[in-house]
């Protein structure tokens, strides 16, 4: 298991776009586990209602945790998602 | 920020049947505009559709939750449908959608991240879903998300309990000038209610009319109405149900004792009986403080008349004088511009006196005193009377303070009697008898009264012609002095009469005289809210710049909300000041021919540096007797 951590940048928070965009990119990696860590809550990265119920919000710490098959790449792309604001 | 607090009955349909996607949205965002938190509809729905546009808001498992963050929102809130059939709502998982909730959030802030959280928390567990599809009401609906929301939230306990339809306790705040009270009261309310987890709703009364406004439904499911007025207020409609009435102060002092006092039901119920609710309502409060909301009530009333017109006035003087017109007694009115500017402003002056009178009535015996007062504010401006029912000498300002005082207590009088009266007329008491009654008791006593100033008016325009030989300078003083006595009753009447005919008979000094005793006082008043900002209410002050502008124009009218609001302390200040540049004028010989336009006639003024020094140092003097006599506004801070 592979893990970093980041921090939320774009202003809105993972609201709904983002947490669909995001759940929907790591859904595309069957075998690998993506867990996020935020607010004291763990949160499957892959299921849309769960990441919206963890109320990140803009500023938040967020852990990334993968584990499973090609855990560093998914890992880099979550974290990417993230530091790109998801592109907002 | 609880989901049932932002979600109301009236904004929830269950088993809705919309076609599409589109008839969706129109019918959540239909709920959202009744739960009233919507200040632009169509603005608010093209913020739900362009958030559509990126990518519908159905998140799979049946739900949707359409959103959107507009400066169209006034407060967070929240709309639910229910759809046992289903609507294609393009979601991700490519299943209909079932149970919809719209999110509207203002533009500010992370709410709608919470909302959305909360929502999110509660929905993913699946027999909820289910409870929720199968409510069998709107009431039902609601408890399944409260209950469940406690469950999720335990450590909510203080959360704000929402009674079945609206709040438990609601409340009119409302002071005399409506700037700060008014809403310091609500606000301290407010967050009590938030303290004590009790529903309230402040209704705001301010200067800027009623906000906030309580509705029939609201009223009937309450608790108690708490009434934090220093004014009067609508309250017919509180009848039969339990009402607290208190001062503004108490608002915003002791809110937690007020609500408490309602939820533990020891109000008492409220009759509304026409215009007596004034009369046993304020018992506790002292009579003094009775008559000055009363005779606030009549001046913020009054207030706006006198600015708009003022300014008329002073406008059409500025177009005559641009257009170069011959300033003699037509100045203002020969061009058609300044013309109609003169006469506008002149029906606005107009209604000025009888408006004072009006709600002074109204304010101590509800809408049978505002008659009264109107139409005897009316005759003190007509001067009617008996042998003279077409008009006399007016009686100005100090009149209408008497017909709207005098007005309310006989018409409460008149119902005091009318309480005798068989039941069966009862219907027909406010619409038949007691106007008719109160008309004719105020058209007795108006035309009783107004001889006497007619007698006023006559000896002091004795008594000035028989000044004509003595001391010009004691003359001068005399004539400033009485143009501020009454601002337009017959002391100013009879000084202005004898300046005027003094320039018909050619001497010119006496008007110069008579105009800047009328130009003092709104600017002495001015100037005082200027620099001595302590002595006057926020109302007042933000009036004063005004006053400069209608001294300077020779519109004395200018001071007389200032001077009704305080009498005894602003007219004799008034008088001071425009005795001393009534006398300078007349001691530096400065003449006038026109018998009007203030500033704008200075042109014609012989003398007219020694004038204007005259102007001066009479409204410094005028300002100063203000500042000696008039307390600071903090003393009395609980009447404003």
């Amino acid at each position: 298991m592979v893990s970093k951590t980041v921090k939320v940048i774009n202003a809105q928070g993972l609201h709904m776009r983002p947490a669909g965009v995001f759940a929907k990119a790591m859904a595309a990696h069957k075998d690998c586990k993506v867990t996020l860590n935020a607010n004291g809550k763990s949160v499957n990265g892959k299921a849309v209602m769960q990441l919206m119920a963890a109320c990140i919000k803009y500023g938040c710490t967020v852990e990334i945790a993968c584990d499973g098959e090609d855990e560093q790449a998914v890992l880099d792309e979550a974290a990417a998602m993230f530091e790109s604001g998801f592109g907002e | 920020m609880r989901i049932i607090d932002l979600l109301s009955k009236q904004s929830i349909t269950l088993g809705a049947t919309p076609k599409n996607k589109s008839e969706a949205i129109d019918l959540l965002v239909e709920l959202q505009v009744k739960g009233g938190k919507i200040k632009d509809k169509d603005m608010y729905k093209k913020g739900i559709l362009a958030r559509e546009e990126l990518g519908s808001t159905a998140v799979g498992d049946g739900i949707a939750i359409p959103h959107a963050k507009s400066t169209a929102v006034s407060s967070p809130s929240l709309a639910a449908i229910t759809v046992p059939n289903g609507v294609d709502y393009e979601a991700m998982d490519d299943e209909p959608s079932n149970l919809l909730f719209m999110i509207a959030a203002p533009n500010d802030g992370d709410v709608h991240l919470e909302v959305l959280s909360r929502l999110m928390t509660i929905l993913m567990d699946e027999e909820f879903r289910l409870n929720l599809m199968n409510a069998k009401d709107k009431d039902t609906f609601l408890k399944i998300i409260d209950n469940k929301e406690k469950e999720k939230y335990p450590d909510e306990t203080t959360a704000v309990k929402k009674s079945d339809s609206g709040y438990k306790v609601l409340a009119v705040t409302a002071c005399p000038t409506g700037i700060a009270h008014t809403y310091m009261a609500a606000e301290a309310l407010e967050k009590s209610g938030k303290k004590l987890g009790i529903t309230i709703k402040v209704e705001t009364n301010g200067s800027g009319g009623a906000k906030n406004v309580l509705t029939k439904e609201e009223i009937k499911n309450c608790d108690g109405i708490i009434v934090a007025a220093d004014k009067t207020v609508e309250m017919s409609r509180f009848d039969g149900k339990k009402v607290i009435r208190t001062k503004v102060s108490d608002g915003i002092k002791i809110p937690d004792e007020l609500i408490k006092k309602i939820e533990s039901g020891d109000a008492p119920v409220y009759h509304h009986e026409g215009a007596k609710a004034s009369d046993d309502s304020s018992s506790d409060e002292s009579f003094g403080r009775k008559l000055y909301k009363h005779l606030m009530n009549g001046v913020s009333n009054m207030l706006p008349f006198t600015v708009a017109g003022g300014i008329f006035i002073a406008i059409a003087f500025l177009i005559d004088t641009i257009s170069g017109a011959p300033q003699d007694s037509g100045f203002g009115t020969h061009t058609a511009a300044a013309a109609f500017f003169k006469s506008i402003g002149g029906y606005a002056f107009s209604f000025m006196i009888p408006v004072l009178a009006a709600y002074i009535g109204k304010s101590i015996a509800d809408r049978p005193g505002f008659l009264v007062g109107l139409v005897g504010g009316y005759l003190a401006t007509t001067g009617s009377t008996f042998a003279k029912i077409s008009g006399d000498i007016p009686s100005g300002f100090l009149g209408a303070l008497f017909a709207g005082f005098v007005g309310g207590f006989v018409m409460l009088m008149i119902e005091k009697l009318c309480d005798r009266m068989p039941k069966a007329l009862n219907g027909i008491k406010p619409v038949l008898i007691y106007p008719l009654a109160g008309l004719g008791a105020i058209a007795i006593i108006m035309c009783a009264v107004n001889p006497f100033m007619g007698m006023i008016n006559t000896g002091l325009s004795n008594f000035l012609n028989d000044m004509g030989g003595s001391s010009k300078i004691i003359l001068g003083c005399i004539l400033g002095g009485m143009m501020s006595i009454d601002m337009g009753g017959p002391f100013n009447k009879a000084a202005y009469v004898f300046g005027t005919a003094a320039i018909a008979s050619g001497s010119y000094d006496i008007m110069a005289a008579v105009m800047i005793g009328g130009m003092v006082p709104p600017i002495a008043i001015a100037l005082s809210t200027t620099f001595f900002k302590s002595r006057w209410t926020e109302e007042e002050k933000k009036n004063g710049a005004v006053n400069y502008l209608m001294g300077l124009s020779f519109i004395t009218e200018g001071a007389i909300p200032y001077a009704a609001a305080d009498p005894l302390r602003v007219i004799p200040s008034c008088i001071v000041g425009a005795a001393t540049a009534g006398g300078l004028s007349m001691a530096f010989n400065c003449t006038l021919m026109a018998p009007h336009g203030g500033i704008f006639v200075f042109a014609v003024v012989g003398n007219w540096p020694l004038y204007l020094l005259s102007l001066a140092v009479g409204s410094v003097v005028g300002m100063l007797m203000l500042a000696v006599l008039k307390k600071k506004v903090k003393a009395t801070t609980d009447k404003t």
